[in-house]
Formats: C-alpha cells, sequence, structure tokens
C-alpha cells in the first residue's frame, strides 16, 4: 500500500462574493527540502472551494508548504500557508483486521490488521469492540496502542460470547494527520469455559392428593454459563434417612447454540417428585457444558407444616415501565437469606433472586401488558425455602377484550328474572373488574344496576309481565368498560302457579257450587221430586177407591185408545216395586227390557224413596188427599160401573162414582212437556213407571211375543193420552189415533181428566 | 580559568611586601573575575547550542535516513515488477554484467565525503533511470504499472538527491558538495530489445544494492556528524 500523489485541498471563501466578479483559486505547493524552488498549482473558478494536486508521488517525510491564492478583478488575496510534514495531510484507509480465538485462553480475542507500511507512515491506531447486539461499544485505551502494531490481544472478555471488533489509525504525530474510518465489523467468538457460578435452581409446587403434594424441580443457566449447557446432574436426597442416599441424575438439554445477545435465560425441566406434607428433601444441581461441570446448587424443601413465618405487606406498584415490589421482611432471618421473587402468568414462569436486605426492587424480566401476573415473594433461609407471599398484579391494565355473556338462570318469571354470568376468562380480562353494570331494556326504557366485582349472579325485580327484555352486562376496569353479548327474554303473562290456582278456585268454585247445590238438592229433595219428578201412581198397585170429585164430571165415553180398563190401584212405591218384583216372577217379561226401563226411568229410585202413602181410594173419608198421598199422583181414573175390566165405553152413567187411583208414581216427562207434546201433535202414550215395562219409544211394543198378556191387558187399560196438569184436559187430537205411537223413553201423557195433584 | 587563576595569583605573589599600585591590582582581580564568569556563560551556552544542533541534525538524518527507505523498497518492488514486466528469463537479466552502469558502493573516507559520494551516485543514476523508461515506454504498454513505478522511484530518487544535499549543506555549510567526477554520466550505446532487458534490470539491480549501501550509510554517520563539536547552522 502506497499513498496517493495526489492532494485534495480545500478552503473556505471569506467575505461576500458575487456571480458578476468570479474569483479564481489557485493552490499552491511546495516543498523547499526536495522540489528546490518549484511549486505545483491547480487553479479552479469559484464559487468551488476544493481542487486537487497531482505530485507524481507522494513526498513523504518531506514538508510541505500548502497554500490558496485568490484572485478576482479586483485584486489578489493568498490564504495563510500550512507548513507541515507532508504525513500531517493524510487519511489513511482504515486497516484489515482479522480475529482470531484461542481454545487455551477462552476470555481472549487476537486481532490481526494490515495498514500502510511503516516506511511510508507510521501509524497509531484505536480498537473498539462489543458483545454481538450490544451497541455499548468498549474502546482500547490509546496508551496501548499509540505505536505502530499490527496485532493486539483482548482481554477479560466473556467466554462463548460473540464480539464485534473494529480498528481504525492515524500518522503517529501529534496534532496531525486525520484518523481513518474504522474498518468494518469483525466477528468472533470466544471459546468456552468452565461455568463459573452455580445453577439457578427452582420449583413448581401443586396439590397431589391428601397430605401429598407434587414438586417439580426447573432451572436455569448459570449466570455465568461460559458455554453452552449440555445437561444437568441432579440428586435428591430425603432427610428421612438422614443419610445420603440420592444417585446422580442425567438430564440432558435440547437447546439450539444461543449466541451472546440472548439475554433472556431459559428455563429447563429437571425431574419432578411426589413428597409428603411431612417429608423434606434436598436437591442438589450442577451444570454441565463442554469444558466441564459448574459449582453445585442447593436447595432444601421443607416440611409443608413447618412452614416458617411468611413475608407481610407486600405492594406491587408499576412505575416508569418497571414493575415494583416492596414488602416487610420477616423477624428472624440466617447469614445465609435472600429471596426469590417469582412471577407466573397463563403459560409463563421466571422468577429472579435478590439479597437478603432488600425490601424493595423491580422484577427484571420482560413483562407484557394486559396479563394477568401472580407475584411471590419466598424467603430462603439457607437454601431452605420458606413461604411465601403472594399478590396478584398487572404490569399494565387495560379494558377486557370481551365481556361477560348473560344467561337466564331457570325460567323467568312474572315479574323477577335471575340473572346469571361466568366471569371474562383471565386471559381475555386484560385488568381487575372493578365491577359490572347490568343493564335491561324494554322498548325505549334502558336501566342499569353495579353490583360489585365478586358477583355473578343477580335477580331482576320490578320486572313487567309479558314482557320482552334485553339484557347485557358490562364489566369495567381502571381503564375502561366493555359490554358484553346480548340476551333476551320474556316475562310470563301468568305466574307458574297461578294458573293452577286460577283452575283450583275456579274448580273449587264450582265443586263448592256442586256441593251447595247438591245439599240444597238433598234438603229439598222432596220439593224437587214433586216438582220434577212427580209420582206416579202405578195402576198395577192402585185399587179401586171411591171418589167423589168436588165439581161434576162429565161422563166421557172412554175412548178405545184412552182411559179405557183402567184399573185403580193401590200400590206402595216401594210395595209396588215388590209388586213389581212378584209380577216379575209371575210375568214372563223379559227381565232385561223391564230393568232396563227401570233403570232408564231413573224414577224407581226416587219413588222408592217416597213414603208409602195410602191411596185415595182407601180412603173414604176423603180428606185431603193432598195431605195422605203428598207425593202420589192420581193418574188415572176409574169410571165406576160395573167394573173396570171390558167396561162399556158407550154407556156413560148418569152419576158416575171415579175411583181414583192413586199411585206414588211420579209424574210423566210429557207432563211437564205438555205444550211440546202438543205442538208436535202426536199422541205419545206410554207408560212411565218403574214398575211397569215402559213401552214409548221401546222397538218391541209391537212385539207381543215378548209380552205377558196380562202386562199387555195392562198396557191397554193404561193407554191414555198426555194432558196438561192444570189445564182442561183435552185430548189432543193425536190421541184419537188408534196407533201407539212410540214416545220418548223418558217422558208420558199426562192422564185425562181432572185430578187433584195430591 | 585556571589559567588566568595561576596569572592572578602569581601576579600577587610579585606584589607580595610591596604595595605599589593597590587600586590596579584589585581592578584587575576583578577583571579576571568577570573574565571568567562570561566564559563559563559562554561555554554553557554552546553546549545547549549544540544539543538543540544535534537534536536538529538527528531529526535531519533520520528524515534522510526514512526516504532512503521508501526508495530502497520501492527500488525492490520495482525490480519484480520490472522483472514480471519482462517475459520469459527474466531472471537472467539482472545477472548479466553491464558496463558504464553506476558503482552501488559509496566512496570517501570521512562522512562529508561519503555523504557526497551518496550524491554524486544519485544524481550519475538518474540519467540512466531516464533511459531505461524509455526503453520500457517502447516495450510496454501506455498503462503499464511499470511505468508508473519508474516514473515514482526515479522522482524519488531526485527528491532524495535534493534531500541529501540540503542534508550535506546543513552539516557542512563551508564544503560545497561535488559534482559527479569525469563529467557527465556515460551512457551505454544504442542496444536491442534485448539488451534493453537486460540494461534496465541491471541498472535496477544495481539501484537496489546502492540505496541498500546508503541506508547503511547513514545509520552509521548519525553519530559521526550529529555530535556537538560539529557546529550545524539553523535549518
Amino acid at each position: 500500500k502506497i499513498i496517493s500523489s495526489n492532494i485534495k485541498c480545500q478552503w473556505e471563501a471569506v467575505g461576500h462574493q458575487t456571480e458578476a466578479v468570479p474569483t479564481n483559486y489557485t493552490l499552491k505547493l511546495s516543498s523547499t527540502s526536495f522540489f528546490s524552488d518549484k511549486i505545483f498549482t491547480a487553479s479552479i473558478l469559484g464559487p468551488v472551494n476544493n481542487t486537487t494536486i497531482d505530485l507524481n508521488f507522494f513526498p513523504n517525510h518531506m514538508e510541505l508548504e500548502i497554500w490558496v491564492v485568490a484572485q478576482n478583478e479586483l485584486g489578489k488575496e493568498e490564504s495563510e500557508h500550512l507548513i507541515k510534514p507532508a504525513n500531517c495531510f493524510v487519511k489513511t484507509k482504515p486497516p484489515s483486521v482479522a480475529v482470531i480465538s484461542e481454545a487455551v485462553f477462552p476470555t481472549c480475542l487476537v486481532m490481526n490488521w494490515t495498514s500502510i507500511n511503516k516506511i511510508y507512515l507510521e501509524t497509531i491506531y484505536e480498537i473498539r469492540f462489543c458483545p454481538l447486539g450490544s451497541q455499548k461499544w468498549f474502546y482500547v485505551p490509546l496508551a496501548d496502542t499509540s505505536s505502530y502494531i499490527q496485532s493486539f490481544r483482548l482481554q477479560n472478555l466473556q467466554p462463548d460470547t460473540v464480539y464485534v471488533t473494529q480498528v481504525r489509525c492515524k500518522y503517529n504525530k501529534k496534532h496531525c494527520g486525520y484518523w481513518s474510518d474504522w474498518s468494518s465489523n469483525v466477528t468472533e467468538r470466544t471459546p468456552e469455559d468452565l461455568p463459573k457460578s452455580k445453577p439457578d435452581v427452582w420449583i413448581i409446587t401443586s396439590e397431589e392428593g391428601i397430605n401429598k403434594r407434587q414438586i417439580e424441580f426447573i432451572c436455569k443457566d448459570p449466570e455465568f454459563s461460559n458455554g453452552r449447557i449440555r445437561r444437568f446432574n441432579i440428586t435428591i436426597e430425603k432427610q428421612k434417612d438422614s443419610i445420603r442416599n440420592g444417585t446422580w441424575e442425567i438430564i440432558p438439554v435440547n437447546r439450539s447454540l444461543t449466541d451472546g445477545s440472548s439475554s433472556k435465560k431459559q428455563i429447563t425441566p429437571l425431574i419432578t417428585i411426589l413428597l409428603d406434607d411431612e417429608e423434606s428433601v434436598t436437591v442438589y444441581v450442577t451444570a454441565i457444558n463442554s469444558v466441564g461441570a459448574s459449582p453445585q446448587a442447593k436447595l432444601i424443601i421443607s416440611p409443608k407444616t413447618r412452614g416458617k413465618c411468611p413475608l407481610e405487606k407486600m405492594e406491587v406498584q408499576s412505575h416508569n415501565g418497571q414493575l415494583f415490589l416492596s414488602w416487610k421482611p420477616p423477624n428472624r432471618t440466617v447469614s445465609d437469606f435472600e429471596y426469590v421473587v417469582e412471577w407466573v402468568s397463563d403459560g409463563e414462569r421466571n422468577w429472579q433472586r435478590e439479597d437478603g436486605k432488600t425490601t424493595y426492587t423491580a422484577i427484571k424480566g420482560d413483562l407484557e401488558k394486559f396479563v394477568h401476573y401472580r407475584i411471590s415473594v419466598y424467603p430462603i433461609y439457607g437454601k431452605l425455602v420458606g413461604k411465601p407471599v403472594h399478590v396478584h398484579a398487572y404490569f399494565e391494565q387495560g379494558v377486557p377484550s370481551q365481556g361477560p355473556s348473560v344467561n337466564l338462570s331457570g325460567d323467568p318469571g312474572c315479574y323477577t328474572a335471575k340473572l346469571e354470568w361466568d366471569e371474562i376468562p383471565l386471559i381475555k380480562r386484560r385488568g381487575f373488574i372493578t365491577n359490572y353494570t347490568i343493564y335491561y331494556r324494554s322498548g325505549t326504557e334502558t336501566r342499569g344496576i353495579t353490583v360489585p366485582s365478586n358477583t355473578t349472579s343477580y335477580t331482576l325485580t320490578s320486572l313487567s309481565r309479558n314482557t320482552k327484555y334485553d339484557i347485557w352486562i358490562k364489566a369495567s376496569t381502571i381503564r375502561g368498560s366493555v359490554n358484553g353479548s346480548n340476551h333476551s327474554f320474556t316475562t310470563l303473562k301468568y305466574a307458574p302457579g297461578e294458573i293452577e290456582g286460577i283452575v283450583v278456585g275456579v274448580s273449587l268454585g264450582f265443586l263448592f257450587v256442586v256441593l251447595m247445590t247438591m245439599l240444597l238438592c238433598f234438603c229439598k229433595k222432596d220439593v224437587i221430586k214433586d216438582n220434577f219428578w212427580p209420582q206416579i201412581p202405578n195402576p198395577g198397585d192402585s185399587t179401586i177407591g171411591n171418589w167423589s170429585p168436588d165439581y161434576p164430571l162429565k161422563a166421557e165415553a172412554p175412548r178405545e185408545n184412552c182411559l179405557s180398563g183402567i184399573s185403580v190401584l193401590n200400590v206402595d212405591v216401594c210395595d209396588a216395586k215388590c209388586v213389581f218384583e212378584e209380577d216379575k216372577a209371575s210375568l214372563p217379561l223379559k227381565k232385561d227390557k223391564y230393568l232396563s226401563e227401570e233403570h232408564s226411568s231413573g224414577i224407581g229410585g226416587s219413588s222408592c224413596m217416597s213414603s208409602p202413602r195410602q191411596s185415595v181410594s182407601d180412603s173414604d173419608e176423603g180428606g185431603d188427599m193432598a195431605d195422605t198421598t203428598a207425593s202420589t199422583i192420581q193418574y188415572s181414573s176409574v169410571v165406576a160401573s160395573s167394573g173396570y175390566k171390558g167396561q162399556n165405553p158407550s154407556s156413560l152413567p148418569q152419576q158416575s162414582i171415579f175411583s181414583r187411583s192413586e199411585s206414588t208414581q211420579p209424574l210423566l216427562d210429557c207432563e211437564e212437556n205438555h205444550d211440546t207434546m202438543v205442538q208436535e201433535g202426536s199422541r205419545q202414550c206410554f207408560l212411565r213407571q218403574p214398575c211397569f215395562t215402559h213401552n214409548a219409544g221401546n222397538e218391541n211394543a209391537t212385539d207381543s211375543n215378548d209380552f205377558n198378556p196380562l202386562e199387555m191387558e195392562q198396557q191397554e187399560v193404561l193407554d191414555f193420552c198426555s194432558l196438561e196438569e192444570d189445564t182442561e184436559h183435552t185430548a189432543p187430537a193425536d190421541c184419537q189415533s188408534d196407533d201407539w205411537i212410540p214416545a220418548p223413553v223418558s217422558s208420558y201423557m199426562p192422564q185425562l181428566g181432572g185430578y187433584r195433584p195430591q | 580559568l585556571i589559567g588566568s587563576a595561576q596569572f592572578a595569583c602569581d601576579t600577587e605573589r610579585r606584589m607580595n611586601g610591596h604595595v605599589k599600585n593597590m587600586h590596579f591590582q584589585q581592578f584587575m582581580e576583578t577583571a579576571a573575575t568577570l573574565l571568567s564568569l562570561l566564559l563559563l556563560m559562554t561555554v554553557d551556552s554552546t553546549k545547549t547550542v549544540a544539543a538543540s544542533t544535534n537534536q536538529q541534525c538527528g531529526n535531519l538524518l533520520q528524515q534522510t535516513l526514512k526516504i532512503t527507505r521508501i526508495v530502497h523498497k520501492e527500488s525492490g518492488d520495482l525490480i519484480k515488477t520490472y522483472k514480471a514486466a519482462q517475459g520469459e528469463m527474466s531472471e537472467l537479466f539482472c545477472k548479466v554484467s553491464v558496463n558504464d552502469i553506476p558503482d552501488p558502493n559509496i566512496s570517501g573516507l570521512d562522512p562529508p565525503a561519503r555523504i557526497a559520494s551518496i550524491y554524486t551516485h544519485l544524481q550519475a543514476f538518474l540519467p540512466h533511470f531516464k533511459r531505461v523508461y524509455k526503453q520500457q515506454t517502447d516495450l510496454q504498454s501506455p498503462g503499464s504499472p511499470l511505468l508508473k513505478e519508474l516514473t515514482r522511484v526515479w522522482d524519488r530518487t531526485e527528491s532524495l538527491a535534493s534531500f541529501i544535499n540540503t542534508f550535506y549543506q546543513s552539516l557542512f555549510p563551508n564544503l560545497p558538495i561535488p559534482e559527479p567526477a569525469g563529467g557527465p554520466t556515460t551512457l551505454p550505446p544504442a542496444q536491442n530489445v534485448f539488451q534493453q532487458k537486460v540494461y534496465g534490470c541491471v541498472v535496477l539491480k544495481t539501484y537496489k544494492d546502492f540505496m541498500s549501501n546508503v541506508s547503511k550509510e547513514l545509520r552509521n554517520i548519525k553519530s559521526k556528524v550529529c555530535t556537538k563539536r560539529t557546529p550545524i547552522n539553523a535549518f
């Protein structure tokens, strides 16, 4: 390498310059020591203020005189003359650097470089270096490099660390020459060395059943690993045997080669054990790199119940981009006393050790914003882990990323609704929840209720029935709030038991009414019976009695199909039944039909309930027929003549003595519905009595085979037309009909002729 | 000082017992004392001047030595470049003997003569450099590095000769530096290409040897020329 023969000179024009009067600058260079009187020049026109002179060779070690002459139309001016050795005008190029490491010197790097030959320019150097990734340069003292050297040994470096190095040079004369630029970066890694510090051993404790705990031992590389840790050796010693019985277990480390710029140490899980709460163990760990083993680390896990007194008054504060902790130290300590500050978040765990005199520190790890941390401080009494104190904290709080989802608990009522919601997941909470605000909206009206943060359910009251409500919950932190998802529900129109209550009430009321009615009916059954089911005497049970009517009666010619051949019977209702039964035995009746009629009429029962009474015919005194036969109703009259059988209707007695039959038979329906019967215009001739065959509507009425001739005769005899009860009895025209017209089961034609209701 | 002191004592002995002119005697004593003091001061100042002069001599000599080393090194580089530019058998060119090439040895018995010899030899080599440059201009391409190096060595030789001249005159201001003996340098007659190549190699090799001798010489004469007994004018 030689020095260029071109010398570049730069000057600064002084005073006002104008383009109207251009200035010509002439650079002049001479050296009396070797060029005799020769002067080298180079001219240039202003306003350019630099130019170059080529000397064919650079006059090393010779003194030069350099000046500039400015000349324009107005005059000429010379600058000051720079008289210096030629080497003082040299700015060298940076040296070419090479760095090598030596295995036997793990804390050293040897730098070699080449620069300009010493015979041309004797140079001095300046060296700087820094760990890769660091922005802080370390400068070698100039005194150590102020001579013409071509190599230098950097010392007191960290083993297994990559360093960046640079060199620059200058003419070795005070106040003379220009420093070159820094050489390009050259990196080299120092060799590995023995680890100089212990590995940092810690534990993760979790409950495992009753009186047992699971302890996982984890470890960070030693602070001065001096190389890549390839494995950890661990041995566990249980104290109960009071002898060292642990065997060394090797835990390999699978980790890629990391450079020295990484400040975050990786955590290696070592081993997990189960330990009784009463047990105590001691753990010894060493870290191994390519050169050898580190000093041994020791940790004692004490029995759970014999934990020392915990720390007090632990506080956390975020300040200046760091999280600071403070606590009150315990009353008793030992000589080898320190603290372990641990911070745990979802998926991350780290710790740092603090001196025993520290009560205020900052967490040195990289904490993330909006992440929940559980921070613990453990006192370590001579390697023995004490009881910790915990606190929850956020490095920086924010607004939750999602709100709580609210749901109904059960079904809503008419006026109330129970809400419940889950806490926001920790990962999305981003801060401490200060309170929840429950909003519910119906229509355009929105209301809000604020509840404490430890609440997860709430019952809304004073709601309107059958109304749709939209609800949502807002969760708030000190940074802000976020609304949760909406949920809608509609309150009930009726309360759950309301309808049943109404139904039950109505039913009870109805039942009460029914009961009362029944009771009334029972109490007034006679009245009712008399009104609804008048007793119709059974002609079969009647006896002929003499009855003198109160008014003259016309003798009517008995009609063929009317009351002819009617026999008056005195029959007790109940006896009628017995008679019926006797007849039943004697009369070849269809039992089923008979019984069916009896059942269908439904009258037999009621009629049976009536007290036996005497027929009118039996009582000559007359008396008050109504009293004695209060429940009997006369339904037939007998024309007293030569007998009722086979009477000849054509003969009309001038004075008739009527025998009236009395019966306790109730009134037939047609007596009640006399108008209907008349309007229909049909004569309905039937019998309605419990003890007699009911042939109204009986299809089998025409089947004479099934009937007893006596019965048939009775039927003939008892064939009569229905008449109104209290009116003049006129036979409906229809009764003239000779045919039996089937009548409804429950109705009959009231008897013709007058009778006095009993 | 001793002599003057002795003289004063003798005079005083002769005057013992006889007080003829006491005032004159006192005056003479005072004068002698003053004279002694002046003499001391003069000697002392001479030492200082000599010391600073020695330093300047040394610096100048050092400077000359540095330049000589540069020229020596460049002459060695030049030979390599020259041989590389001459093609095959270039190693043999420098072994051939050529006449009329300056002697690489320095002549003279004392330092002034030897410094003068250095100067004259440098001057003697300059015409040969010029001829070699001219011949190689015909043999090499215009942009050949050989030509550039030749020019540089040539110019540096000129500057060295001028520097030596200045150094000589500063050391020996009253001794004119002699010019090369025998008039202008005698150059060989016209040569063919081969002869030119040989000639150039021999010139450069001889020059390199000469520069080596100059370096040695300058290192040797430092203690001889840069001393207190050798006054040097301020440079």
